[in-house]
């Protein structure tokens, strides 16, 4: 998975991109819209930030506070028009506001894990030889420990705050994004542009960061959103097992404590649970979409 | 959806439950045979109460070992003791043994097992036991079937006899005696005297034990064949298998407190707080005196003030709890006093007092803000300490929760003490003097769960613990406690917010059953199947 | 005196997990030395308290309190000549744990890893070939779906509807134990206890290889040697099964090796919530509870299992692709 031939060359020479930005953008674009599901996953996404964004005009206040009765029925109590959890917290309020979690959780753990995926990847790509044979033996190793038992144990040592959910989410997550981008320096390295560029004396950095990491990145790119969809999923697996961070409103702790009342008051962990699938499927669907229009060999 | 009135209904269904009226009412002869199936949340890695004093252990090995004595809700009843009485000086107390006993390998069960098991087991291995017998100077056997417990101080026999059906279990001197008892294979796969004789314990899975033949109380006894415990974890899913009548009980609030509800409207179970009167527990605030704001009683006081008990009680533990008075449940006995300060919610008085101690509130809505520990025990101490979280809110507090695993949390608040509040549950053990005075006793070093994690001295409180500890005469005994009470109702290092007994859930085909005030820990040699 | 090329790779690889190894195991051990509390804190919890003699007796029975590099090359000594150590939560040698509770995790995992991989390989075939066509999209909607549901929650489903309301299948559990069965009837009753954890931990692999072998097939049916064998007017079902599947398999196959580790991650929530007695749960109830020995010899089999399973994935790989070389 690379970007056609045709334009990498043409990306030898830096100064030669700006002209082409806007018109990359329009490309992308165009590809993008033509899957609809894709445009449909855009749209879920867009709302996720609505509400993230209108969590404190359209439910104003704590999350976490009692604004009614226990366990009130969706419908019936306008101050909670989707009803209350056990302890009388708004669950419209904590979607809104959860949404915010949410996103947090999978924008910053993605960054994190892309972040050190790329560092390491390209390292390891770029020099090869014993450096790629160390990195790569440390990859083999995180990538031996089950993940979500290494997430358990970062979180029995940092404790359940969000903070270290996160880190402990990027720390378990970055050996996928590692391996692409060592496997596209690799095919990348000896092209003619980085070449060109390391015969005219740009240093290994540079040439990292300006001539390869940008061919490198589109897969990355596609395969961050499948970690942003995992990190949300991890979130609510930590919650199931009480390891959630109850000082947020967050969808995998409303599940987490909504499912011991599931049987008779189903709301309060089905909402959440429907957030939770709604929001993976829109980083679904964009992934996909991103994918095709970013790899045009795919292009129907 | 408001479930007040049913609180009531299950409350007041608790005192009588009406399973048990109509079984009294039709009294069906019991039946011989059949399995029953009983569900545990966690696995336990040691099967001998000798070893390990908690209840997991007694509801597994409570079938298999019997205790000296046993609770009935006609008081002690003698179980492999058949008398006891205690010197005029306290310093003796003498039990006269049961004849005809024999251990599951036929050896037969002497003075000799309960002389081994209190010098080797009670007094250095057992947990809390060593406490209560770091006294002990030795145990004389005059007769294979009468054993003297000899003490260097005052043991009272009130306290001796609460203890015993804990922590009174003797083992089989015979498989021990010379070996490393910590590693003895009997720990895991018990050998006692009771009516049920361990079979197998598949780790994960469950545990088998089958009918002792050779019972002391008769061959009628025990009426099951067989008694299965099955590890489910997960507390939905052994609603579910309750439902689904895979299992027939679940004990100490197995299951999650809505499933508790829902079902024990269906006919084919009971729930209830029956046959956990000795097994009652408080939701506890913990505070960290070392803090200068919570140093403050008054500042402690109003937080006691902006509680509001009915709706946690309501909410959390669906009505199935009462409000704490101090460190001695309602169910103690003589030693329980309600005569005590109260702090009723207040939130306008809490917030005056607050204002009034020098915390006004800041300009963000803040007065101060507490770092607070919640244990990690389940669904109800878990929204406990988020509706603790929630009320400080509402009277200006910030409190800021920290979520730990069980090492974690007893290292950070009993080890570290790095906490502000905390929050967990306490459970009362028979007497005062077990493990709820050392709670409040000063001068315990630190790293020991369950002791003194609030920096809390006071002379007056350790001294009325140290006297009550030797007291003989029952009645001053009780005022002391009662004393200790009403000191730590004012001195608040630490609030009894709820006193809750547990709640089980049973299929209404096992017949005799929570007919003892610990039964889940007691022996079941009268439960039988109506199938 | 020359090896096959095979054993040469094998051996090759086995070299290479080596350091491997090596570093998981220092990591994890080193790892959970940060954890706040130990062992002892989780068996006093688990006791309801203890006073301070007895807790400090049960340090030093335990080695706890020895300096951690002491402890690490203890237990590194051991670990070479395959001694795992005691459990001390569980009063068992770890080995015997391991032995017990591994069978249940290796048919859990290998029965939902087939049922993801060949339903995941037959359906997005199928829909790759229709691609964009109704049916596409339908099961593409519902790959979705399953992909985007945590399992505890699809778990949580599952045993409502087949357990509760319909009664059809056990809620958890290995086996039916008071029915104490014997031969293929103990078989068969573990078999369906297995159904609705398989499902429930198999359907978002399913889903997610459906997907992915969806978009190959579309990738591959439009690259020069298909439309080639098309031109040359061979039976389209015959260009399915020798150029298509053979290639869109690739990346569907690397995954599968990839995601060993991940899915033996996910079973914990599975085991957790159908008591099943296997080694992920083993594994969290080791992390909650400090139980070092455990942890470090579950870590430690499931690192050779990844390996195992990766190198096997391999091989498959290299007889899908003739172009690519054991190297």
């Amino acid at each position: 998975m690379s970007l056609d031939p045709d334009l990498a060359t043409a990306l030898v020479e830096p100064s030669e991109l700006p002209p082409e930005e806007p018109g990359r953008l329009a490309v992308f674009w165009r590809r993008f819209r033509r899957n609809r599901a894709a445009v449909f996953g855009l749209v879920l996404f867009v709302l996720v930030v609505a509400a993230a964004l209108l969590a404190d005009v359209i439910t104003p206040g704590d999350p976490l506070r009692r604004v009614a009765q226990p366990l009130t029925d969706p419908f019936t109590n306008p101050v909670a028009p989707l009803g209350t959890d056990q302890l009388g917290r708004d669950i419209l309020a904590g979607l809104m506001h959860g949404a915010r979690v949410s996103l947090m959780i999978g924008v910053v753990a993605t960054l994190i894990s892309v972040g050190i995926g790329i560092v390491i990847g390209a390292v390891a790509g770029y020099w090869g030889g014993w450096v790629d044979d160390v990195l790569m033996r440390f990859t083999d190793a995180f990538q031996t420990v089950p993940s979500f038992i290494l997430l358990l144990a970062l979180v029995a040592i940092m404790g359940a705050s969000l903070e270290s959910i996160i880190f402990g989410i990027g720390i378990v997550s970055w050996t996928s994004p590692a391996r692409m981008v060592r496997a596209e320096f690799m095919s990348l390295r000896h092209r003619e542009f980085v070449e060109a560029a390391r015969s005219l004396g740009q240093r290994p950095v540079a040439t990292i960061f300006r001539e390869i990491l940008p061919n490198a990145l589109p897969p990355v790119i596609v395969f961050a959103s499948v970690i942003m969809a995992t990190s949300i999923l991890l979130e609510s697996a930590l919650a199931f097992l009480a390891l959630g961070d109850p000082n947020h409103a967050s969808w995998g702790n409303m599940i987490g404590q909504g499912r011991s009342v599931l049987r008779s008051d189903w709301y309060v962990a089905v909402l959440p649970g429907i957030a939770i699938l709604l929001t993976v499927l829109s980083f679904s669907l964009m992934g996909e979409g991103l994918n095709e229009a970013l790899n045009p060999r795919q292009k129907k | 959806m408001t479930h007040r009135t049913l609180f009531a209904a299950l409350a007041l269904s608790t005192v009588l439950p009406v399973a048990t009226l109509a079984q009294e009412a039709a009294a069906p002869e019991p039946k011989r045979g059949g399995t029953a199936i009983f569900h545990l949340v966690t696995e336990q890695g040691v099967l001998n109460p000798a070893l390990r004093a908690s209840t997991g252990v007694y509801q597994i090995t409570g079938k298999i070992m019997e205790p000296l004595i046993d609770l009935t809700y006609d008081g002690p009843v003698g179980v492999l003791a058949t008398d006891w009485s205690s010197s005029e000086d306290g310093l003796q107390i003498t039990f006269k043994l049961r004849e005809g006993v024999n251990w599951h390998d036929g050896e037969p069960f002497t003075c000799d097992d309960v002389a081994f098991s209190a010098m080797e087991f009670w007094k250095p291995l057992l947990n809390y036991s060593s406490t209560l017998q770091a006294n002990l100077e030795s145990v004389d056997c005059p007769d294979p079937h009468t054993a003297v417990f000899n003490y260097s101080k005052p043991m009272p026999l009130a306290l001796m006899v609460a203890a015993m059906p804990d922590l009174g279990h003797p083992v089989p001197k015979h498989l021990y005696e010379g070996t490393d008892y910590q590693r003895n294979e009997h720990n895991t796969a018990p050998v006692g005297t009771g009516p049920f004789v361990f079979r197998e314990y598949q780790r994960g899975q469950h545990i088998i034990a089958e009918r002792n033949e050779d019972y002391w109380r008769g061959e009628e006894f025990p009426y099951l064949d067989r008694v299965i415990w099955r590890f489910i974890p997960d507390k939905s899913a052994a609603a579910a298998a309750i439902e689904a009548g895979e299992i027939h009980g679940s004990g100490f609030i197995g299951i999650p407190m809505a499933d508790m509800i829902r079902l024990g409207e269906d006919p084919r179970f009971s729930v209830g707080t029956k046959g956990y009167e000795n097994n009652v527990a408080h939701s506890t605030i913990e505070f960290n005196l070392r803090n200068e704001i919570l140093a403050n009683p008054e500042v402690r006081k109003a937080i006691y003030h902006g509680l509001d008990l009915q709706f946690a009680i309501d909410s959390i533990m669906r009505g199935f709890a009462q409000e704490g008075r101090g460190p001695i449940p309602s169910t103690g006995g003589i030693n329980y006093t309600d005569d005590v300060t109260t702090y009723p919610y207040d939130p306008d008085l809490a917030r005056q007092m607050l204002d009034e101690a020098g915390y006004p509130v800041g300009n963000n809505g803040i007065r101060f803000t507490l770092r607070h520990r919640s244990a990690p025990y389940g669904e109800y101490t878990q929204l406990w300490g988020e509706y603790f979280a929630q009320a400080m809110r509402e009277i200006g507090i910030q409190v800021d929760i920290v979520t730990n695993d069980t090492p974690a949390f007893l290292n950070g608040v009993y080890r570290d003490h790095d906490f502000d509040t905390a929050n967990g549950w306490h459970q009362f053990r028979s007497d005062p003097a077990v493990s709820t005075t050392v709670w409040l006793r000063s001068g315990t070093p630190p790293g020991q769960p369950w002791t003194n994690q609030f920096g809390y001295q006071s002379a007056e409180m350790d001294a009325l613990i140290d006297a009550a500890a030797h007291e003989l005469d029952p009645a001053v005994r009780a005022d002391l406690y009662h004393q200790i009470q009403r000191l730590e109702m004012i001195d608040l290092p630490v609030i009894f917010a709820i006193e809750h007994p547990f709640i089980g859930i049973y299929n209404n085909v096992l017949m005799n059953h929570t007919n003892t005030p610990r039964w889940e820990s007691s022996s079941w040699y009268d439960l039988w199947l109506n199938q | 005196m020359r090896m096959p090329p095979i054993l040469a790779y094998a051996l090759r690889r086995l070299l290479q997990a080596v350091p491997t190894i090596l570093i998981v195991m220092v990591g994890t051990f080193l790892l959970m030395q940060l954890a706040p509390g130990d062992m002892v804190d989780a068996l006093v919890g688990d006791m309801g308290g203890a006073d301070a003699a007895f807790i400090a007796r049960m340090r030093q029975e335990y080695g706890l309190d020895q300096p951690v590099w002491v402890q690490l090359m203890r237990y590194m000594g051991k670990l070479a000549t395959f001694d795992f150590g005691w459990s001390y939560v569980y009063e068992q040698p770890v080995s015997t744990l391991l032995l017990d509770r591994l069978p249940v995790t290796l048919a859990l995992m290998a029965a939902s890893l087939t049922l993801a991989f060949v339903g995941g390989v037959a359906l997005g075939a199928w829909a790759g070939r229709h691609a964009y066509s109704a049916a596409d999209n339908l099961i593409s909607t519902l790959g979705l779906v399953f992909y985007a549901m945590p399992n505890f929650f699809l778990a949580l489903l599952m045993i409502l509807l087949f357990s509760i309301h319909l009664g059809w299948l056990p809620v958890g559990g290995l086996r039916d134990i008071a029915a104490f069965h014997t031969g293929w009837r103990l078989w068969l009753d573990m078999a369906i206890h297995m159904i609705m954890p398989v499902a429930a931990l198999s359907l978002i692999y399913l889903a997610f290889y459906m997907r992915l072998m969806r978009s190959s097939v579309i990738e591959v049916s439009e690259l020069d040697f298909v439309r080639t064998a098309r031109a040359k007017g061979a039976p389209e079902g015959r260009i399915m099964r020798h150029h298509i599947m053979r290639n869109a398999m690739l990346p569907v196959v690397t995954l599968l090796g990839l995601q060993f580790a991940t899915v033996l991650g996910g079973s914990v929530v599975i085991e957790t919530m159908f008591a099943l007695p296997g080694i992920a749960q083993l594994a969290y109830n080791s992390v909650i509870r400090r139980d070092l020995n455990t942890l470090m010899g579950i870590v430690f089999l499931s690192s050779l299992l990844v390996i195992a399973v990766n190198f096997i994935t391999d091989l498959i790989y290299a007889r899908l692709d003739s172009r690519i070389e054991l190297r």
